[in-house]
C-alpha cells in the first residue's frame, strides 16, 4: 500500500513539476522570443491557465505525502538512522519544512494570477511562483534521493 | 468586490502568517499535536518520544504534523483578522511580505537543521 502511494506520489509531483515550471518560465522569459520559435510558442500559453491546476496537483501531492509520511517514519527512517545516512535524514527534515511553508502560498497565488490589481507589489506573482517551483524541484529531488537511498554510494 | 477584497487580504496574510508562525513553532516546539505512528495515537501538545511507552524506551514521535497544524491555526486567526480588518488599517501593510516571509522562513529552516546537517 505504502509503495503504490509513494509512486502515485512521484507521479503527481511528476506533473506539478512540468506545470510549475512551466508557468515559471513563462512568466521570467522575456516577451521578446520569435512567435514560431519553441519559446515563441512557450511563452504563447497563458501562465493563468496553470494556476487552478497547480493549487490541485500541490494540495493532491502533499496530502499523498502526508499519507506517506507515516510507514517513512516507522518503516523508513528507523534503517537509515541506523545505518547513519544523517545527511539524507537532515535533508529530509528540510524538505518538510520547505512543504509546509509553500502548502501556505497557494491562495495567495490564486489570488496574485486570478484577480491581480495594478496597487500589488511588482513581481509578487513571480515571486510566489518561482518559491513554489523551488519547494517543488527540492522536494522532489530530496524525496528521489531518499527513496534511492540505497542505490546512492552504495 | 468587498468578498473579494476581504479573500486577498486573507489569502496574503495567511501566506505571510504561516511562514513566521510555522518558524516560531519550530523554535518554540510548539506542536499543537504529537503523532505516535507505531502506537496509532495522536495527543494534543508537544510530546516526547520518551513519554510513550517509557518501559519499552520510548517510540518514534512525529512532530511535524503539530507544527504545520500549529502554524495553520495561527495563520488561519490573522488571516481572519486581516479579511475583517478595515481597509484604511491593512493598507499601509506591504503585501511583498507575502514572499519576503516564506524566503526567510526557509533560510531560518536550514539555519536551524544545519547544525546537524554537517554537508
Amino acid at each position: 500500500m505504502a509503495t503504490t502511494l509513494v509512486i502515485i506520489h512521484g507521479l503527481v509531483a511528476a506533473a506539478l513539476l512540468g506545470a510549475v515550471t512551466h508557468q515559471t518560465l513563462a512568466t521570467w522569459v522575456p516577451n521578446r522570443a520569435q512567435p514560431g520559435s519553441f519559446f515563441g510558442r512557450f511563452r504563447s500559453v497563458p501562465s493563468t491557465s496553470f494556476a487552478n491546476a497547480i493549487i490541485a496537483l500541490y494540495a493532491v501531492s502533499a496530502i499523498l505525502g502526508t499519507f506517506v509520511y507515516l510507514p517513512f517514519r516507522v518503516d523508513v527512517r528507523p534503517v537509515l538512522e541506523n545505518s547513519g545516512h544523517w545527511q539524507t535524514l537532515h535533508l529530509f527534515d528540510i524538505k518538510e519544512h520547505f512543504v509546509a511553508i509553500g502548502s501556505a502560498l497557494p491562495p495567495a497565488r490564486w489570488v496574485c494570477w486570478r484577480q491581480p490589481r495594478a496597487d500589488d507589489p511588482p513581481r509578487a506573482c513571480a515571486a510566489l511562483t518561482s518559491i513554489l517551483t523551488f519547494t517543488v524541484w527540492s522536494s522532489f529531488l530530496i524525496g528521489h534521493v531518499t527513496n534511492n537511498i540505497k542505490g546512492f554510494g552504495s | 468586490m468587498t468578498s473579494s477584497n476581504s479573500f486577498r487580504r486573507f489569502a496574503f496574510a495567511f501566506g505571510t502568517a504561516f511562514a513566521v508562525v510555522y518558524v516560531l513553532a519550530l523554535v518554540q516546539n510548539l506542536a499543537l499535536i504529537t503523532v505516535y505512528p507505531t502506537l496509532g495515537i495522536v495527543v494534543l501538545g508537544m510530546q516526547h518520544a520518551q513519554d510513550a511507552a517509557p518501559s519499552m524506551g520510548g517510540v518514534p514521535a512525529m512532530h511535524w504534523y503539530g507544527w504545520t497544524a500549529t502554524a495553520a491555526l495561527g495563520a488561519f486567526m490573522l488571516g481572519l483578522i486581516a479579511a475583517f480588518s478595515p481597509e484604511r488599517l491593512t493598507r499601509w501593510i506591504w503585501m511583498g511580505w507575502v514572499w519576503v516571509a516564506p524566503v526567510s522562513a526557509m533560510i531560518a529552516c536550514v539555519c536551524l537543521t544545519m547544525p546537524w546537517l554537517h554537508l
